[in-house]
Formats: C-alpha cells, sequence, structure tokens
C-alpha cells in the first residue's frame, strides 16, 4: 500500500531554542503587522450580543506552506439601537480582517486585496468556519454574524468572492460557531451553523437591578441549528429540517464532530448555554436523533444543566474515542464526558482534574493538544466571564480573567505556565502550528483587544503533522480517524468557539523515532504508513483503489 | 431598638387578629330586656357577618347599660371585624375600666394596638391575654429579641408552621444575633471574634479577599477558636481553592475530631481534589459522627464510585433516597444513580431514575448549574 501513496515530506529545522523541560514555553504576543482591535462596542444598553464575538481562523488561504490568521470584527452598535437594525462596517476598524503571514514570521494585511473589506457591512460578527467545500484545494471561508452569514469563496488566487446567495447560506437571526463536516460521506462538505437564540436588539432586556447587566439566554426563546448539505454544484440545501436537527431547539454556541461510536458517520456535539447539551448522532441516513441525556452527555455529573460555550470533541486520554470538553461559567466546572464506548459518556471532571481548575473561570475557545509532544493532549482555554460587570453581583469573580493551560498527565490536567498572566476577556481560539517548528501555537481573540498569539517555544520530544489529502473522501479529509502510535485524532477545524484551527493533524511523539500511522478515512478505507520518519510535514494521499 | 412597622407586618397581624377572635362570653352580668334585645340583633348581625349593624345595635347595648362591660368589649370587637382598629381602642378601654380582669378585652386591645403599631403598649394587655404569638411579635417591634424568641416558640408548639410565626421567630433570632455582634464589635473590635464576625459577613457578600484576611487575622490571634478553620476553608472552598480548603478542614478536624460537617467538608475538599481514597475515608468518618446525612451520602456515594465500588455507591445513593424523597439532593441522586445503572447495562433501572430525576426537576428541584 505504502508504494501507492503520495508523500511530501518536508522536515524543517527546528530554528527556535530546544525546551528539554516537562511544560512547554510560551512566547505571548501580537505579531508584527496585525493591527486588529475586535470591536465589540460595548453600550450602556447592554445588547447581548456585545459580549460574545468573535472568531479566529487559522489557515493557509495562499497554499504558500504558512499558516494565516483571519479574525472576525464585531461592529459599531448605536446606543441605543433603532430599526431597521445597521451594524455600520464602513470603517476599516469594524472589518474582519485577513493577516497573511510572511517568511519571517511577520504578517501582512490583506483584507482588501483578499476582496474581504467591508463586506459583512450591515451585520455583526460572531465567528468562523474554514473549509474547501468545492474540493479545490483552497480553504473557503464561513463567517457567522448576527444577521446574515457570508460564504467567501477562495479564488485561489489571493482572493475571495462572496458566494452566500449563489450558495444558499445566508441563514438569519444570531448565528455564533459553525464548521464544515461531511455528514453523509459523499465526499462534499457539508456545513452546521449554530445558533444562539431568538433575540434582537429590539428585544433586547436588561437583566440588572441598580446597574445595568447582560441577560442570561433563559430570558430569550431558544432557536434551531442549521445544517446545510452540499449539493456538489457550490450551492447548499437547508435539511435542517429534513435532517431531524430542527426537533431540537437550544441557545447553541459552539459545535464540534467526531464519529463517537465508531459507526463511519461524524456525529454533532452542540454546545447550549443554560441548559443541556446536545450530541446528534448520525443516523448514517441523512437523519440525527439528539441523544445527549441518553448517552450522558447532557448535564453536569449532578445533572445540573451547563452554560456551555466553547466544545472540543478529541480523545484527550488516548483511549481511540473521542471525549467531550466543554467550557462553562464559573461555580459549574468544565464538563469533561469521558467516552466509555457502548455509545455512552461519564463526567470526568474530578479524576481529570479539570473541576478544580474551573470552578471560578469562564471559559470560551477551548482546544485539546499536544502541546510539549509527549503523546498526551494538554488543555487550554480562553476566559474571561460573559458579565463585564460580573464584580458588581459576585465580588469573587472577575470579567477579566488568564487564560488557562493544563498539561496532560497520564489522564490527569496539571496547571502549567501559559506564558502570561495578562487578564483579558477572551473569546474566541483558533490552534495550529504558525511557524512550522512541530509544536502547536494558539491564537485568541480578545473584546477590545487585539488578538494575543501564543507561540509555542518547543521542546526536545518528537513530533509529526499529517496533511490529508482526500480523492474518495472530502478533500482535506475532514471526518477522518487517524492514529499514530497510540494517539487518535478526527480530523477537523471545527470545534472551539466560534474559530477554526489548522487542518493539519498534529501528534507529539515523545522519544519515538519512528511512528505508525492509521488513517480511516471517510471513504472507509483504513490507510497505515509504518515507520514513518518523525519530525516532519507529511501529507498523505488518500488511495483511490 | 425601635423597629419601624412594614405594611407586610401590617397585614400580618391583622390575618392573625382574625384567626383569634371569638365569640365572647357575657360575664354573668343582668342587662334590661331593650338592651338583651339590642345584644341579640347584634349576635344575629354578627353571625351573618353584618358588621355595621352590629356595631350599631351594640353601641344601643352599652348606651342602655353603661356599667356592662362585656358590651363594650363586644362593640370593640365589632369594629375590628370592619378593619377599623383605632374606634376598637375606646370600647375596650372602658370595658376594662369597668372590670380589669377581663382577659378578652385585654386580647382585642393588644391586637388593635398592635396592628396600629403601638407595640409597647399592646404588650402589656397580651401579657394579661397570654397571647405568646402575638406578644412575641410586639416584642419583635420593641426590640426585645430574646423575649420574643421564648414566646414565639412556645406560640409555635401550639401552632407548629405557622408561616407568620416562622418569619418572626426567623426574623428576631436574626436581629438579636446582629445585637450580639454589634455588642461585641464595639467592645471588642481588635479580638478574634469579633474579626470573625465580620468575616461571616463578608462571607455573604462574597468579598473574599477580605473575608481571608480577617479570618487569617483571627486564626493568629486565636488558632483553637472551634470553626474557625472550617469557615476559612469555605472561603477557600467557594473559590476553588481546594488544596488550601483542604488544609484548613483538616485543621479543624483536628481541633474538633467529633466534628461530622469539618469531616464532610475535608471529604468533599478531597473529593474536588481527585483524591478519592482519602475523600472516601473522611467522609465514612463523618457519616458514622453524624449518621444518614444526605449530603454525606451523596458524596460517600461519589467517592465509592469514583474509586470503583458500585455497589457501595449504590447502597450510599438508595439509603440517601430514603431518608429524603423529595429536593435537589433527591433528584441529583436519581440522576447519579440513571447513569450507575446504564454502565452497569441496566437500562431499564436507569430510565426509571431520570424519570424519578426528571419528575423532581419538574417539580422544582433544580440541581446546581
Amino acid at each position: 500500500m505504502l508504494d501507492r501513496l503520495l508523500q511530501i515530506v518536508c522536515v524543517l529545522l527546528l530554528l527556535a531554542p530546544v525546551n528539554t523541560g516537562g511544560a512547554p514555553q510560551f512566547e505571548v504576543h501580537t505579531p508584527r503587522g496585525i493591527d486588529f482591535t475586535l470591536q465589540n462596542s460595548p453600550t450602556a444598553k447592554k445588547y447581548l450580543i456585545e459580549t460574545m464575538p468573535g472568531g479566529v481562523a487559522l489557515l493557509d488561504y495562499n497554499n504558500d506552506g504558512l499558516l494565516d490568521i483571519f479574525v472576525v470584527n464585531g461592529g459599531r452598535i448605536s446606543d441605543p439601537m433603532t430599526v431597521p437594525e445597521n451594524f455600520d462596517r464602513h470603517n476599516p476598524r469594524y472589518w474582519n480582517r485577513l493577516y497573511r503571514q510572511n517568511k519571517d514570521g511577520s504578517f501582512t494585511d490583506v483584507t482588501e486585496q483578499a476582496g474581504l473589506a467591508n463586506v459583512s457591512d450591515g451585520n455583526y460578527g460572531m465567528g468562523v468556519a474554514v473549509g474547501d467545500y468545492d474540493n479545490d484545494g483552497y480553504p473557503d471561508l464561513f463567517v457567522t454574524n448576527y444577521g446574515k452569514n457570508i460564504l467567501y469563496h477562495n479564488n485561489g488566487d489571493g482572493t475571495f468572492t462572496d458566494v452566500t446567495a449563489k450558495a444558499g447560506v445566508a441563514g438569519g437571526g444570531w448565528s455564533v460557531s459553525a464548521g464544515f463536516f461531511d455528514y453523509d460521506n459523499d465526499g462534499k462538505l457539508d456545513l452546521f451553523v449554530t445558533r444562539y437564540m431568538e433575540w434582537d436588539t429590539q428585544h433586547s432586556k436588561d437583566c440588572g437591578g441598580s446597574f445595568h447587566t447582560y441577560c442570561p439566554p433563559g430570558e430569550f426563546p431558544r432557536t434551531t441549528n442549521i445544517l446545510y448539505h452540499n449539493r456538489g454544484d457550490c450551492t447548499f440545501e437547508d435539511v435542517t429540517e429534513k435532517s431531524g436537527m430542527a426537533a431540537k431547539k437550544g441557545h447553541g454556541l459552539g459545535v464540534a464532530f467526531a464519529d463517537y461510536d465508531g459507526d463511519g458517520f461524524t456525529d454533532v456535539y452542540v454546545s447550549n448555554d443554560g441548559m443541556q447539551q446536545y450530541l446528534f448522532h448520525n443516523g448514517g441516513n441523512g437523519t440525527f436523533t439528539e441523544v445527549g441525556m441518553e448517552a450522558g452527555a447532557a448535564l453536569n455529573v449532578d445533572g445540573g444543566p451547563l452554560s456551555g460555550m466553547g466544545v472540543v470533541f478529541q480523545d484527550y486520554d488516548n483511549d481511540g474515542l473521542p471525549d467531550v470538553i466543554v467550557t462553562t461559567l464559573p461555580r459549574q466546572t468544565y464538563a469533561v464526558f469521558h467516552n466509555d464506548g457502548n455509545g455512552s459518556f461519564s463526567d470526568r471532571g474530578l479524576q481529570t482534574g479539570i473541576t478544580m481548575l474551573s470552578g471560578v473561570t469562564s471559559g470560551w475557545g477551548v482546544g485539546l493538544e499536544d502541546f510539549d509532544n509527549d503523546g498526551q493532549k494538554d488543555l487550554f482555554v480562553a476566559q474571561g466571564h460573559v458579565l463585564d460587570n460580573v464584580e458588581k453581583i459576585d465580588p469573587s469573580l472577575h470579567y477579566l480573567e488568564p487564560v488557562l493551560l493544563a498539561m496532560n498527565r497520564g489522564g490527569r490536567f496539571e496547571p502549567a505556565d501559559p506564558g502570561t498572566a495578562a487578564l483579558m476577556a477572551a473569546r474566541g481560539a483558533a490552534f495550529g502550528d504558525l511557524n512550522n517548528d512541530g509544536s502547536i501555537d494558539v491564537v485568541i481573540t480578545v473584546l477590545g483587544s487585539p488578538p494575543q498569539v501564543f507561540m509555542n517555544r518547543g521542546g526536545g520530544a518528537h513530533w509529526l503533522t499529517l496533511t490529508l489529502r482526500g480523492t474518495r473522501s472530502n478533500r482535506d479529509g475532514l471526518g477522518a480517524r487517524v492514529q499514530v502510535n497510540g494517539q487518535t485524532r478526527f480530523a477537523t477545524t471545527a470545534g472551539s468557539y466560534e474559530s477554526a484551527s489548522d487542518k493539519r493533524l498534529h501528534f507529539g511523539l515523545g522519544s519515538a523515532k519512528t511512528a505508525k500511522v492509521d488513517i480511516f478515512w471517510p471513504s472507509g478505507i483504513h490507510q497505515v504508513l509504518n515507520a514513518v520518519t518523525v519530525d516532519q510535514f507529511l501529507e498523505v494521499r488518500e488511495p483511490e483503489r | 431598638m425601635y423597629l419601624t412597622k412594614n405594611r407586610a407586618g401590617s397585614r400580618l397581624q391583622i390575618v392573625l387578629i382574625f384567626c383569634l377572635l371569638s365569640p365572647l362570653v357575657l360575664a354573668g352580668q343582668t342587662i334590661s330586656p331593650e338592651a338583651t334585645k339590642h345584644w341579640n340583633a347584634a349576635r344575629r348581625d354578627e353571625a351573618q357577618k353584618q358588621f355595621a349593624p352590629a356595631v350599631s345595635e351594640y353601641r344601643k347595648v352599652t348606651e342602655l347599660e353603661p356599667t356592662f362591660a362585656a358590651g363594650f368589649v363586644s362593640l370593640g370587637q365589632a369594629v375590628m371585624e370592619q378593619h377599623d382598629f383605632a374606634s376598637a381602642v375606646a370600647p375596650l378601654k372602658h370595658a376594662l375600666e369597668l372590670d380589669s380582669t377581663l382577659v378578652p378585652a385585654h386580647q382585642l386591645l393588644g391586637y388593635a394596638l398592635l396592628a396600629q403599631g403601638y407595640a409597647v403598649e399592646a404588650i402589656q394587655h397580651l401579657e394579661r391575654a397570654h397571647e405568646q404569638g402575638a406578644l412575641g411579635i410586639a416584642q419583635v417591634q420593641t426590640g426585645q429579641f430574646a423575649d420574643a424568641i421564648t414566646n414565639l416558640q412556645a406560640a409555635l408548639q401550639k401552632r407548629p408552621n405557622d408561616p407568620d410565626l416562622l418569619y418572626y421567630l426567623g426574623r428576631a433570632s436574626g436581629l438579636l444575633s446582629k445585637q450580639s455582634i454589634d455588642t461585641l464589635l464595639a467592645a471588642y473590635p481588635d479580638s478574634a471574634r469579633a474579626s470573625q464576625a465580620m468575616a461571616e459577613n463578608y462571607f455573604v457578600l462574597r468579598q473574599m479577599p477580605e473575608d481571608e484576611k480577617l479570618y487569617q487575622q483571627a486564626l493568629q490571634q486565636r488558632p483553637d477558636i472551634p470553626n474557625l478553620h472550617l469557615e476559612l476553608g469555605q472561603v477557600f472552598a467557594a473559590t476553588s481553592r481546594w488544596p488550601q480548603a483542604e488544609e484548613q478542614f483538616r485543621a479543624e478536624s483536628k481541633i474538633q475530631p467529633g466534628n461530622a460537617e469539618a469531616a464532610y467538608r475535608l471529604g468533599d475538599a478531597l473529593l474536588h481534589q481527585g483524591k478519592t481514597k482519602e475523600a472516601r475515608s473522611a467522609l465514612e468518618r463523618a457519616d458514622k459522627l453524624q449518621p444518614q446525612m444526605p449530603e454525606t451520602l451523596y458524596s460517600l456515594g461519589k467517592a465509592d464510585l469514583l474509586e470503583g465500588n458500585a455497589p457501595a455507591a449504590e447502597k450510599c445513593w438508595l439509603e440517601l433516597l430514603s431518608i429524603e424523597k423529595e429536593g435537589e439532593l433527591a433528584a441529583q441522586t436519581h440522576f447519579a444513580l440513571a447513569a450507575l445503572y446504564r454502565k452497569q447495562g441496566k437500562t431499564v433501572d436507569a430510565e426509571r431514575e431520570m424519570k424519578e430525576f426528571q419528575k423532581l426537576q419538574n417539580n422544582g428541584a433544580s440541581p446546581p448549574s
């Protein structure tokens, strides 16, 4: 089988100083060339949208081998808002931004030349999804908004075209996170969009007493998420009703994908705010059934609802099964739903130590990545309370919080230094190897502030990063289950909160000198690579049979 | 201490008054046939809840028989039935001038005065009438909290779970506590107890940094005071600083090895850190010190399950449900049992427990979010 593989080996020199210690060393900064500030435009009216943006994506939009950064902006909010609602985005400070990474690690703002300037005018920005929906080899962008969502087709020449109308994916209402995945394994990426609630600025509420404050989601009606099926002709069909997704209204914020029961079809986990979480089991026939409660992945260990915000659906304990971590508000602790096999989950917050790490914090963007390349996925959470005046309600809580980095030590997470103790209102988080040094970096968004880049200075341990090249499956192999030396990752760009991560699959290998790679493609093909050299970026092409 | 009577208080008092009104008995006096005619007419009107004509008839009785004390009492009572407490005072006072031993007159006058906020004046009449409930309420209003507590408790013996009496007992207890603390803070502002008292207030306000500082101050002065470590531990627990909480609960358990709460909280802190074996040991100790505590049983079940002892967890939780069938903890326990049975493949049992969980949730039990 090996002889049928196309392997492109890009072994890069590790220029950064080697960290031989246990925990990774992060250098935290806003890179040169990035002049973005997330304009959430807080008002005295406390419109709930103000505290909810914004997403960040790590993608290589021009296929030059370097990850670029796309950040979603909020927009201008009048105080008070009038009808018809219009979030003026003409001023460049309200634009979403695309930053192309240069070879020296700096960035260049290419928003205008890419055709992405001013294009969200009228909408208030939320999140971003990345996926090559037309399998042309260039990642496309889907931006969620309060208002109409926008699909940008990557033209492959450094520019994008708004194809929303043609594709039929504008949606409406309040969309938050989104993700591309191939739910019917037809080789074309479909699209899932979470929506938060039925809300508009004219029906906003103020839940403060002597002071203004944002209202909890329970004050507003639930709404449906949206599932779009990719017809393969660059148009999508809204199959929310047909698929059964419409049967479950909620307060959707985050979304993540993985095949939790090994039936070969990608399932959907939606983090809902202030209620039970939803696990949509993919029936393989175009329909989904919500099974969160029966599967034990809907409520916390005491049967309480969760203020689910971010979510990650990956295998933290290397048992080959995807687990779920949901970030929440303080006093709830982040939920760790361990996949026990047989289609059921159990709350492992206590055993993993995550309960102890998250009692008084609010989590948004979240990732399970092996930051120290020891073969175990670590936890990173972008944190900051939802209420910008929470101290008035509970002085023991804080709006601005540090990020959380917790190293996985045999299934137990221990706090580590993320490289900064700065307090911030962080929201989105995307993960990927920005400088191709074999160590995973992080980019987070911060309300009212520039994004923060956590450059991982690496260590001495080995690694392997795979780029999947689907042929029968979708071109990026999203949905593939990939095992390397006993570790498992589910290929996805989705997860976290409102954000999209590097499509490449990174594995820390510790002291291993070679790797055995098993790829279970969405097409059903099982591909095996033996004795793979470590410390390389490897593109693996799906056998065409 | 003078307390301003609030509207809710007035309403409650009026309710009490009419609960306690009872037909008055003629005090063995003989009255003229004409007065008797009016008396009977008044009684008929009263029976038909026609209080205005009853007042008119009683008034004629008192005019015809100006020394007939019971006539004035009945007049006062009928006036009060019309919620006119101010007008009831004069005939009731006159009745007592005629016969100062007339208990119903004292009773009604006490209520009439209390309803108008004249608590000090009401007390002497309520004392004479042995109306401990109303007397307790009047004493709350006049700042006699200790006496109020005694009388309200005695009244509750006769009318257990009376919401008005329970409310005033709670209020009296709280105010007595505040009075004691105010005295303590004024007399010994730098004492360990003063720090502890202030710290308790900060805890309620969730001002944890100030709270912690005060507890530390108190501990520096008197490290042996019972409950100080326990309370400081709760400050750490409330801010998810579980190792520090554990340290304090351990210290409390050393000072008070017989304190079940200290053992329970130590177990809980250990459980939060995933130290399940130690947690189990502390929770078992708490269970021995104070058996059948639902909170202990719930956490002990959790620790058992985390230690891989599902039968022991099930036993704890079933015992809990035999004690507590309603409310938040019962709901949580049904949910935990459902998860346990699901893992064991006992689908029917799991579904049954989930139904119980959902039933309790629908009934208003809301497990912590």
